[in-house]
């Protein structure tokens, strides 16, 4: 054991990494990508929910206090609190509303809403929801039954007590505000894992099929074969498709795989047809090669293609509507999210597993896929140009 | 057909380099025409700019009457790598078959009449991963031959390998001049020379002299090619290259 020789082994490895800059600014500058977008995802103020509501209550007067628009009070509740923006709605135009997402849930108040709770001494609040995200629908459920609560603290605080107290014993039974909830999508059977599983799959899809595609490319440029592939008759653009082919029909077996294990090893609730869903992930496959072929040109060995990870797959997961909602997401990173594969297939895989929706509904997400596949192709051939020239 | 292979005023610079630097070549069908010169005078430029892989800064190339770059030409010309470019988890005779079907397909016999060109029968479904060094060369060779071409583009082919196969190649080689093929062969081994029908010396991306073994010899009054390249090499130092 000689000291000298392992600190010359250690000099030799450091001036090693020294000389591949890439990787020393990757070792500081990948962390530092990766947490700030978490950090701003994770901290940033989200976006309004944006929650309709059916006001139809026509309130009660009481000999007491007077005038009691309840429907009306718990509106201006929910209204001041910042989590919502309320948009007013007529009761025919809710589900629309809720299918085209121009509202995440609706609370409705019947025309005997305040008569109800004078009766019953409960507020029971109809609420309906888009259904399709378990977290946002406990949000939803959570805020409005919070708002309820603090609007008839608000009555006892004005004398209204005397109304809404309970005859003898009641009150134990049940609470004084009760959410009545209904889903349009999915519903309460679907939890987290319903919700996150249809990005699960697609990223895996993705991050194989890329790494697998980025070194096999790699390779030929590697071992030489890229020079004698471009000094037959065959086209740039035909060995990338050749890639895409013969790639992509592992890339299909993992896809069936992984689809076939999610809905019936680990029971994932799913709605719309598994025939779809494997279209959607087939495509995402198919990008995913095309990704890795135009990322190997910037890659001179494996390792580089690992660190591809943190800068390519990484940031698709974190925007792509994994797990924050891109609508919800700060406004200046909205944009990345548009220009990332995984953000369209999220879309139409959730669009299909939990809402059950079909080709006619997820077509433009599909078309934004193969647009994608088309231009990575286009560039991964430009590439090979810059290999060779 | 006068010239298979003909260039004229060929540059490439790579920034202040001059890889190559005003080259004219006329290569004849049926000709070894050989690229001589030290490492770094040009010769994979010139051979990769003349199979199209390289756009020339200035000049042009054509080959078997066709103006570069041109793909479809590509079915009938044959490009021999410095380093042995093959699949390493495909058997030779996989290798071989697909090389042949990027120019066009090729029939079984022509398959196995080339693999018993480069002798290697015995080998020729093994992987190209198992292989010796020489071995691999010789699968090279018959990837770069297999369609049959009519002008083949050789970088160092002879170069690592052992006597007993050089002379094996130089073997092939004249084979395929009698059946008309046209050979292009660079070379820093100035004893295989000897054996081309024509020679250009290279230097600095420029053809210093070009003529047979023995023209080349008796220009510049020496007893072997060795000298002669110093001599010319000399001269053009003296002559200056404005």
């Amino acid at each position: 054991m000689s000291i000298r020789r392992v600190m010359t082994l250690a000099r030799r490895v450091m001036r090693q990494v020294l000389r591949d800059r890439r990787t020393v600014g990757l070792l500081v500058l990948a962390p530092m990508l990766i947490l700030t977008l978490g950090a701003i995802l994770f901290r940033s103020e989200l976006a309004a929910i944006p929650l309709g509501v059916v006001n139809e209550d026509q309130g009660l007067t009481s000999p007491i206090i007077g005038d009691l628009q309840l429907g009306q009070r718990i509106t201006d509740e929910l209204a001041a609190n910042k989590i919502f923006s309320l948009v007013e709605l007529n009761r025919d135009e809710v589900d629309e509303r809720l299918s085209d997402g121009s509202v995440q849930g609706v609370i409705i108040f019947p025309e005997d809403f305040s008569v109800k709770f004078q009766e019953n001494r409960q507020a029971v609040l109809d609420l309906r929801l888009e259904g399709s995200n378990p977290t946002r629908s406990m949000t939803i459920i959570a805020r409005v039954t919070e708002a309820g609560m603090k609007t008839l603290a608000g009555l006892v605080e004005t004398g209204f007590g005397m109304l809404g107290s309970p005859q003898t014993g009641e009150r134990e039974a049940t609470l004084p505000v009760s959410v009545n909830a209904s889903y349009l999508f999915a519903g309460e059977e679907f939890d987290m894992m319903d919700f996150v599983a249809p990005v699960y799959v697609a990223f895996l899809a993705l991050f194989f099929v890329f790494l697998l595609a980025c070194v096999s490319f790699l390779r030929e440029r590697t071992q030489g074969t890229m020079e004698r592939l471009l000094a037959t008759p065959a086209m740039r653009v035909e060995v990338v498709l050749g890639y895409m082919l013969g790639l992509g029909l592992f890339a299909l077996i993992q896809v069936a795989v992984i689809l076939f294990y999610t809905v019936w090893a680990l029971k994932i609730h799913y709605l719309g047809s598994l025939g779809l869903l494997f279209l959607v992930i087939a495509l995402l496959a198919v990008v995913g090669v095309n990704l890795g072929i135009l990322a190997s040109a910037f890659a001179r060995n494996e390792f580089q293609v690992l660190q591809f990870i943190p800068l390519v797959i990484f940031p698709q997961v974190l925007l792509g509507g994994t797990f924050w909602a891109v609508s919800e997401m700060p406004k200046y990173l909205q944009p990345f999210a548009y220009i990332m594969p995984v953000y369209y297939a999220n879309q139409a895989l959730r669009d299909v597993m939990l809402k059950g929706w079909g080709l006619l509904e997820i077509w433009p997400n599909l078309l934004m896929l193969v647009g994608i596949a088309g231009v990575l192709i286009l560039l991964g051939a430009l590439t090979m140009r810059r290999e060779v020239a | 057909m006068d010239a298979v292979i003909e260039t004229h005023e060929l540059h490439k610079h790579f920034g202040s380099i001059h890889a190559v630097d005003g080259v004219n070549l006329s290569v004849k069908p049926g000709e070894i025409f050989g690229l001589l010169g030290p490492n770094g005078s040009g010769k994979t430029t010139l051979i990769r700019l003349l199979i199209g892989l390289l756009k020339p800064t200035s000049g042009s190339v054509s080959l078997l009457d066709q103006e570069m770059p041109n793909k479809a030409i590509l079915a009938q010309v044959g490009y021999m790598t410095q380093a042995s470019a093959l699949y390493e988890d495909l058997t030779v005779r996989e290798n071989i078959a697909f090389f042949a079907e990027l120019c066009g397909g090729s029939d079984k016999a022509m398959m196995d009449e080339i693999i018993q060109l480069v002798d290697l029968q015995d080998r020729s479904h093994s992987l190209v991963r198992t292989l010796s060094g020489g071995l691999k060369q010789r699968t090279s060779l018959a990837c770069s031959l297999v369609h049959s071409p009519r002008l083949l583009l050789m970088d160092e082919p002879t170069v690592g390998i052992d006597p007993q196969l050089r002379a094996n190649f130089w073997d092939y080689f004249r084979q395929l001049t009698e059946r008309g093929v046209t050979l292009i062969i660079s070379s820093h081994v100035m004893d295989e020379a000897e054996r081309c029908n024509r020679l250009g010396f290279m230097r600095q991306g420029r053809f210093l002299a070009e003529g047979s073994a023995a023209e080349l010899r008796s220009q510049a009054g020496t007893s072997s090619l060795e000298e002669a390249f110093l001599c010319f090499a000399e001269g053009s130092i003296k002559g200056g290259r404005a």
